[in-house]
């Protein structure tokens, strides 16, 4: 017989389920990163050289918000994850097993969280190095604020993986999610230049409050509005209380109904 | 009180009703054999008593706990080995032990000794590094099971345990699944597998379109099959007169000649036999040999599940 683990352990277990599945794939991991080291080195060298004549040291925006969008997408595969367990029935498995929902939620969306922050401490370290802004307080300070906003994310994703049954629906609105997140945000591209319908959306994005937070941290002459971290809060709140409710709604109703 | 009570329970997916009001119970440290053709309703039945699904009417009571109350209670006491595997493919037999193992508070150092116990068992110690996916189908599902004797949980529901394993593996798995009830487990056995209900179960449950059409144990089931036991004497000869001597007696139904052969149909074919045997041979019948036929657990099956009887 076996004794009820209590639910910290339980989180911290479900957090080991994805990180295993993680190391199990590396070739992700290569792939992303690549995609970055491109981004900086080209896309943002070459950007930087043409806006240079702005003043403005583009490069140093650019690469925190990299980071930032590099931890927004891997935060959205969670989702991914769990739309496929669910198709191969593993959900039922997990389901089975001695947690409530809540808590399943909870772990899964800090589990694809910690799978990102995993991916990108590596590169905010080299982002605060090539900035010339490193310290250790400050690197790990901005993990904390990128934490919290993949925390968030991975709740929007796996809230879509549980209201989403088609397939071919659910990464369409997966990537215009992420479009979203990613783009209608002040991480790679300060928002004044944004067109203007989007900048209210965008003054309110979750990806543009933890850009601006932790350029805030990092670059002199950055400072974050107060209101920009009760965004990011709010955000993980709303999030993990939808992904949770819809996983109820889904199981209430039993599945495929 | 009983260990699993199922209440009414009834579960439909839209307008399809895979369960239609199932009421039975299942006793502590009894091994249940759940029967019933494809499509009856045994899995939806499992997964209501596991919270997986929840009953569109109805309730199941695990140890005095309803499913739909306290789930997380209900779940704590269940392990379930599914009908088809779910586990991460991309993991190792190890590592999907391992972590089943811990979610269900087994401890470590048991664990890790159970692990190589059940690994050793099923002969898959040399496999137990590789990615799943890559594995055979009867390793896979040796796999699924292994989670359930890993956990050695309250109640431990198998969903067709020895289906694609081969004779050896099926034997392990029965002295597995028998050492686990032993240990004070409450079993949940659902199979298509007429010899291994009968050999396992104490008592079974025959389900039918949805609905639960008799439970009891295999013995009293077979024993409500009246009339249909057979006994087939080879005589020396054709004997006709001896069938109007045979069919005086009370519990045979009928009786024919099929060339030498006399085949008698009667209940309580086993206390009869050596009646009849005095009684064809006070008669004059030189009897050869001697068959008796009882009705098997396929035939309650076939019967009750409206299937036809041969
Ligand atoms: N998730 C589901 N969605 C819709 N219908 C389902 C679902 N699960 C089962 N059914 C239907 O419910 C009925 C009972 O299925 P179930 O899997 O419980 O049968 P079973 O007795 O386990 O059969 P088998 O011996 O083939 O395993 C079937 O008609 C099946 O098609
Ligand atoms: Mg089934």
């Amino acid at each position: 017989m076996s004794s009820k683990p209590s639910s910290l352990f339980i989180i911290w277990v479900l957090i080991e389920r994805d990180l295993r599945t993680l190391v199990k794939s590396p070739w992700i991991l290569i792939n992303r990163t690549v995609f970055f080291l491109i981004q900086l080195f080209v896309f943002a060298f070459l950007i930087t050289k043409l806006a240079s004549s702005l003043g403005f040291n583009y490069f140093a925006f650019y690469s925190v918000g990299a980071v930032v969008s590099t931890i927004t997408s891997i935060a959205f595969i969670i989702g991914e994850d769990l739309f496929e367990e669910e198709e191969m029935g593993l959900l039922d498995y997990l389901l089975s097993l001695p947690f409530g929902h809540t808590l399943f939620v909870i772990g899964r969306a800090l589990g694809g969280a910690v799978r990102g922050l995993i991916y990108v401490t590596p590169m905010m370290i080299l982002v605060a190095y090539l900035d010339g802004y490193f310290s250790v307080v400050g690197v790990a300070g901005s993990l904390l604020v990128i934490f919290v906003l993949a925390t968030g994310i991975s709740g929007l994703s796996i809230t879509l993986a549980m209201l989403i049954r088609n397939a071919n629906r659910f990464d369409i609105m997966i990537a215009l999610a992420e479009l979203a997140t990613v783009r209608v945000s002040a991480a790679i591209y300060p928002l004044v230049y944004m067109p203007k319908v989007l900048q209210p959306l965008a003054t309110y994005s979750p990806v543009t409050s933890a850009s601006d937070i932790v350029r805030a941290i990092f670059l002199p002459g950055y400072a974050s509005e107060p209101y920009e971290t009760v965004v990011l809060v709010l955000f993980v709140l709303i999030f993990f209380g939808l992904g949770s409710a819809f996983l109820f709604r889904k199981l209430e109703g039993g599945k495929f109904e | 009180m009983a260990m699993i009570q199922f209440k009414d329970v009834a579960k439909s997916f839209k307008d399809v009703y895979a369960v239609k009001g199932v009421t039975c119970d299942i006793e502590d440290q009894e091994i249940f054999g759940l029967l019933g053709p494809n499509g009856a309703g045994k899995t939806t039945l499992i997964m209501t008593m596991a919270t997986v699904y929840n009953p569109t009417r109805g309730e199941v009571v695990v140890d005095g706990h309803s499913a739909s109350a306290e789930p997380d209670k209900v779940k704590s006491l269940i392990g379930i080995s599914f009908q088809d595997p779910k586990y991460d493919r991309i993991l190792s037999a190890r590592e999907i032990l391992q972590w089943h193992g811990k979610v269900t508070g087994v401890e470590k150092g048991v664990r890790e000794k159970r692990i190589d116990d059940v690994l050793t068992k099923f002969g898959l110690a040399g496999e137990a590094k590789k990615r799943t996916w890559m594995l055979s189908g009867g390793t896979k599902k040796k796999i699924e099971n292994a989670k359930v004797f890993v956990q050695r949980p309250k109640i431990a529901v198998f969903d067709e345990p020895t289906a694609y394993l081969d004779v050896p593996s099926r034997l392990m798995v029965w002295d597995m699944i028998d050492e686990l009830r032993d240990g004070g487990t409450t079993v949940v056995l659902a199979t298509n597998m007429m010899d291994e209900a009968d050999r396992m179960s104490d008592r079974v449950g025959i389900m039918s379109r949805g609905e639960m059409v008799q439970v009891g144990e295999p013995a009293r089931l077979k024993g409500t099959l009246k009339g249909r036991d057979v006994i087939e004497m080879k005589l020396e000869a054709p004997f006709p007169e001896l069938v109007g001597e045979v069919k005086h007696v009370e519990e045979v139904k009928e009786a024919h000649f099929e060339g030498d052969l006399l085949k008698i149909a009667l209940s309580n074919g086993r206390e009869l036999l050596p009646h009849m045997i005095n009684l064809v041979t006070a008669k004059g019948g030189k009897v050869q040999s001697v068959n008796l036929k009882e009705p098997s657990l396929e035939d309650v099956f076939l019967h009750y599940t409206g299937t036809t009887l041969t």
